[in-house]
């Protein structure tokens, strides 16, 4: 945005005649870029060329993971056990998000259009533990619904029953993936309702009376881009998690991540492990490339 | 703080409770672990009393100890050195106007949106495949990696806020650029620098799934320990670890959020996480 900013533009964009000067800063800020840029291509791009490179390779006799030109380990995804662990993940996946959405409505909208001065901190009270420790919170999960654990114990006690069966269910993980994820949708859906001009709240009154009426037609249109990238930020990580599954959940409840762990640090078959990672980062790009579309549409025809 | 009230309506009553049961359901797993670690006997549902027998099996347990001060150095390695390079890639990204440079842009917020499983298994194989053994130091690599893209897109944040003209002004008296970079522009950078470490910081020494799969056999990154044990069934000795875990991070982040705050105006890293 700077770059159309009269009163910043000039200066560093318009080389002065030739003055030693702007060359000067053009080559501090490629020297600037070098080390970072090269330790990125160093770290990050070549690790990912491997994993592509990799996903074609074989495994020796030895269990040695070696280069190779093949599309077998791709052939082998098709297995009907492998499809249907896919489609459980992007089934958990989804069904996160859309319960972390539902959730994060309320919670963002009672914080930032009734926290009044203690708004900050109820947003500091949600961020904090959700920057705390991923494992350490699934392990608590694991812990209360345990069949021995408080949860269960409670019930018991209580006299309400003969005790639940929580772990090894697909509630219990996609439990704990709302969990895990949640706070990435409340922030930006509190974003945009910070931002939003509530003098449109009151109108929506004014003409369509209901609350769940103004929230349909006003609130939520208003906060879509919000929403948006709410969808994006839970849904990725919940793709790939593997945690929430092997600690909430058994190998009924298996998703992708728990697979490519498996492949890599248990069933030592790197390459089929490779191609899934592909397989699994070509299949978001697709969903993200169709969503970016779609709701660019959508944000294009609201305006 | 707007003139304008931000109060146009009375609470919506269903919001509300839904907002009281969902900082419960938050909170509480917390404050189980939190409460079963003093715990004095190894029950996970029933509390027998006071004792502080599972933070002394922690403390006498020289690998856990080891792991939790291999995790600290890991993590303020790489705040350090996620901070260096991702504050050059900001100032430089901010200021070139080339294609390349917005190429380089795009590619370094690639590990944002990558799963960290995928991360995690690209760098496991870039590691063992130029022969490098895995210890704490892949460890350290993989995460300085990961968190590059946090300091930058935190310091760009900053730097787009900020006046260049303060800098120009710099040169016209005669600095040179490194001069004014240097004496104007990271001074001011400061509050968000200590921002984005604590976060980084806060973040690496949580972190479980790069960890995991970048980590040689011993010493280990404290939460891979936990993650091994766990597997071989909770126990109240875990819960000790997780309080101490828990209580490091949650101070880490409190200060992340309020230390670019004692700089006075608004421009404490929570403004930069919840985009306000």
């Amino acid at each position: 945005m700077t770059a159309l900013d009269p009163t910043t533009a000039q200066l560093p964009a318009q080389p002065k005649g030739g003055t030693p000067r702007s060359g000067q800063h053009t080559r501090l800020w490629a020297a600037l870029l070098a080390l970072p840029t090269g330790w990125m291509v160093a770290f990050f791009l070549s690790s990912m060329v491997i994993v592509v490179l990799l996903s074609f390779g074989r495994t020796q006799a030895d269990g040695q993971p070696v280069f190779s030109t093949r599309l077998d380990n791709y052939a082998q995804l098709w297995d009907p056990l492998y499809l249907r662990l896919f489609l459980r993940s992007v089934s958990y996946a989804v069904a996160t998000t859309a319960i972390c959405a539902v959730l994060a409505y309320p919670v963002a909208y009672v914080v930032a259009l009734h926290g009044g001065r203690r708004k900050n901190l109820l947003i500091a009270a949600i961020v904090v533990p959700f920057f705390a420790s991923y494992l350490i919170r699934m392990y608590a999960w694991s812990a209360l619904l345990s069949d021995d654990g408080l949860v269960n114990s409670l019930i018991v006690r209580l006299h309400l029953g003969g005790g639940v069966q929580f772990l090894n269910t697909p509630y219990a993980v996609i439990g704990g993936l709302v969990y895990g994820y949640v706070v990435f949708m409340i922030l930006p859906v509190y974003a945009a309702l910070e931002r939003m001009d509530t003098s449109l709240i009151e109108a929506g009154k004014d003409l369509y009376h209901g609350p769940w009426r103004t929230f349909w037609s006003v609130t939520l249109p208003a906060t879509r881009a919000g929403l948006f990238g709410g969808v994006l930020l839970v849904f990725l990580p919940a793709l790939g998690d593997f945690v929430s599954a092997q600690l909430l959940g058994g190998p009924k409840t298996f998703m992708i991540g728990n697979l490519i762990q498996q492949q890599f640090l248990e069933g030592q078959n790197w390459p089929l492990g490779s191609a899934m990672t592909v397989a699994m980062m070509i299949g978001l790009t697709v969903i993200m490339v169709g969503y970016l579309r779609a709701t660019a549409t959508r944000s294009r025809e609201a305006s | 703080m707007s003139a304008r009230s931000r109060r146009v309506e009375r609470r919506p009553a269903v919001a509300v409770a839904v907002t009281v049961v969902f900082f419960a359901w938050l909170y509480l797993p917390i404050a189980a672990v939190v409460l079963f670690s003093f715990n004095s006997v190894k029950s996970l549902s029933t509390f027998r009393g006071f004792s502080t027998r599972w933070y002394a099996d922690f403390v006498h347990d020289a690998d856990l100890v080891t792991s939790l001060v291999a995790s600290i150095g890991i993590a303020a390695v790489s705040a350090v050195g996620a901070l260096v390079l991702g504050t050059m890639l900001a100032l430089g990204l901010s200021r070139i106007r080339s294609r390349t440079g917005r190429a380089v842009g795009a590619v370094t917020l690639l590990p944002l949106v990558t799963p960290e499983i995928v991360t995690g298994v690209a760098a496991l194989l870039l590691f063992t495949g130029v022969g490098l053994k895995l210890s704490l130091v892949t460890v350290t690599l993989a995460e300085i990696t990961f968190s590059i893209a946090y300091v930058t897109v935190i310091v760009r944040g900053r730097l787009a806020a900020m006046s260049t003209e303060v800098e120009e002004a710099a040169r016209d008296l005669g600095c040179t650029p490194w001069q004014a970079l240097r004496l104007v522009t990271l001074p001011t950078l400061v509050p968000a620098l200590l921002g984005a470490g604590l976060l980084v910081f806060a973040l690496v020494f949580d972190d479980f799934v790069l960890a995991f799969f970048t980590t040689g056999v011993s010493p280990q990154p404290l939460p891979v320990r936990i993650y091994s044990s766990i597997r071989f069934g909770v126990s109240p000795a875990i819960n000790a670890v997780g309080t101490v875990m828990l209580v490091l991070s949650a101070l880490v982040m409190v200060l992340a959020l309020i230390v670019p705050r004692l700089w006075g105006r608004k421009s404490s890293s929570l403004d930069l996480i919840t985009g306000a």
